[in-house]
């Protein structure tokens, strides 16, 4: 797939556990510099599609084609949900965040300097010498970030990686992300349940309904009907004079930034 | 006390030798499975080639297959042991299954399996059951010149594999989710690595018995993650703890007349003691 700025195509695809189809017909085209966002409840399909994209489960049908840059995935970090790192180990930030390095060819002063930018774009380089589990949660993700960073991909794909911090944490993490996007015209799939964040920051949106999904640019996918109906509650939703999109869920008030 | 080690060094030399590499052998692979977390394997793995042997000895002689000399051999009990435990790592080195059978469960079965089995089958034949016991309960003492050699090949080996391919087999054994993401096979490198574990624990268990080898393989890494700061560091202190405490254990063994095998698992135990306390006072001291 060579086709001018499209970074991801997914075709016709439909992917299942065993006999059972969690997700049928997904057309979905990522191109360089958007900020997607895949949408919805918890177990409709979100991370299925992700590992399918990452070649962790074969597609049932259609197919997934990434553009020739991504093929040997030196350009494609990943954070995933959760780290299955030994909770007993001792481990730095520094080496922890060096280990994103496998795979590629890097010498001592390349690795550094990789290093060093990585940890000053996480806001992490007063922390590098300290074990990664006396981190707090919301360190701990951006260092999940930082490793896949380090690779200097030109793809980043993030499994919920907001679900467990606190508001402050979850936000200072959405800005790094956001800054990295607009500056760097880094590719970002962001995977959530929370639809403010997504109206705060996507630029498209991957709406997960029972297994379907529709897929466009924020403003076209991001209205009342797809969001009862992916959600199953009343959702209001309308835009501010500046443009910022807000959206109240039962009550509770949604995004308020900037809708781009 | 060195004195009366070194004039023992005519007698003894290949299972000093062979004893040390063992240890530096099995303490560098130890740390990856420390840091898997995966201990209860090395003594599964240990018990299944135990089991193994037992397994020979048995059909050679139910079978008269000492008619053949393959089978009178050493070598057909070490490539059945081999077998075995290579078998052992591949079952259990695989990762809990959703709705499966949990990681441990699967260990521990191999573990009881191979234990019950190898007394059972050997239980009739008198110096099957001998040749059980000594394995289980550990013996150095009459490694070969080809155990010296094959241990030092391995070794070699070992650490001409572990410096170019750091970081992948680090981040395999850490965070297997992110090596499949970065587009590692994971099964192949559990295959691959079983398979080295495997071979690795079966040769050892032919020239130094069980005790030694699960005992080399665990606690100088269990050692080293207590004083270490870095995951890179173990795999430089494990080699030394193991090396340094089986030095230390041999000359013991031989100036009180011990076994050195008993001696140098004791010693392991009390450093992986020393080194508890040191990291509660390294922790309490804020370091």
């Amino acid at each position: 797939m060579e086709k001018d700025d499209l970074v991801v195509r997914m075709e016709g695809l439909s992917v299942a556990y065993g006999n059972r189809t969690v997700l049928e017909d997904v057309n979905l085209h990522v191109r360089t510099g958007e900020f997607w966002f895949f949408l919805g409840r918890n177990g409709v399909g979100k991370t299925t599609l992700l590992k399918a994209l990452l070649g962790m489960l074969q597609p049932q049908q259609g197919q997934i084609l990434l553009h020739s840059e991504f093929t040997d995935r030196n350009l494609i970090g990943f954070v995933p949900q959760r780290c299955d790192l030994n909770p007993t180990l001792p481990t730095t930030v520094n080496e922890f965040v060096l280990l994103g390095l496998a795979g590629i060819r890097t010498n001592k002063r390349e690795a550094f300097e990789r290093l060093c930018w990585v940890l000053e774009k996480m806001k992490l380089e007063e922390m590098k010498d300290k074990n990664y589990w006396s981190l707090s949660g919301g360190q701990r993700q951006r260092a999940l970030v930082a490793r896949a960073l380090i690779r200097r991909p030109k793809f980043l794909i993030v499994d919920e990686p907001t679900k467990d911090l606190d508001l402050t944490s979850a936000n200072a993490l959405m800005e790094s992300l956001t800054d990295l996007n607009r500056k760097e015209s880094l590719t970002i799939l962001f995977v959530t349940h929370d639809l403010t964040l997504a109206a705060h920051f996507a630029t498209h949106i991957a709406l997960f309904l029972e297994g379907r999904v529709q897929a466009g640019p924020c403003h076209t996918i991001l209205n009342q009907e797809n969001l009862e109906e992916a959600y199953g509650v009343p959702v209001s939703i309308w835009q501010e004079p500046s443009g910022a999109l807000n959206v109240r869920i039962n009550g509770r008030a949604g995004g308020t930034g900037g809708l781009r | 006390m060195i004195q009366n080690f070194l004039s023992s060094w005519d007698l003894f030399h290949l299972s000093y030798l062979a004893g040390w590499l063992i240890s530096f052998l099995l303490s560098m692979i130890g740390v990856l499975v420390v840091a898997r977390d995966q201990i209860f394997i090395g003594a599964a793995v240990s018990q299944a080639s135990t089991l193994g042997i037992a397994l020979t000895m048995w059909a050679t002689g139910v079978f008269a297959l000492d008619r053949f000399p393959w089978f009178r051999s050493d070598v057909s009990l070490s490539v059945m042991a081999v077998v075995f435990s290579v078998v052992a790592a591949s079952i259990t080195g695989r990762g809990d299954e959703a709705g499966g059978e949990s990681h441990e469960a699967i260990t521990g079965w191999v573990f009881l399996l191979s234990a019950s089995l190898s007394i059972l089958i050997v239980s009739h034949s008198p110096h099957g059951l001998e040749e059980i016991h000594r394995l289980l309960s550990s013996s150095i003492i009459g490694a070969t010149a080809a155990d010296v050699w094959i241990f030092s090949m391995l070794s070699v080996l070992t650490v001409s594999l572990l410096i170019p391919l750091y970081r992948k087999i680090l981040l395999f054994a850490l965070d297997p989710s992110m090596a499949a993401a970065i587009g590692m096979k994971i099964t192949v490198w559990n295959l691959i690595t079983s398979a080295w574990l495997g071979l690795v624990i079966g040769l050892s268990i032919r020239a130094s018995g069980m005790l030694y080898t699960f005992g080399c393989l665990v606690l100088p890494a269990l050692v080293a993650k207590n004083l270490c700061r870095k995951v890179r560091s173990m795999f430089f202190v494990a080699p030394a703890v193991a090396v340094g405490t089986s030095a230390i254990g041999f000359l013991l063994a031989n100036y009180y007349d011990y076994p050195p095998g008993q001696m140098n698992v004791a010693l392991f135990c009390l450093g992986l003691m020393m080194a508890w306390m040191f990291r509660r006072l390294r922790e309490a001291g804020g370091g």
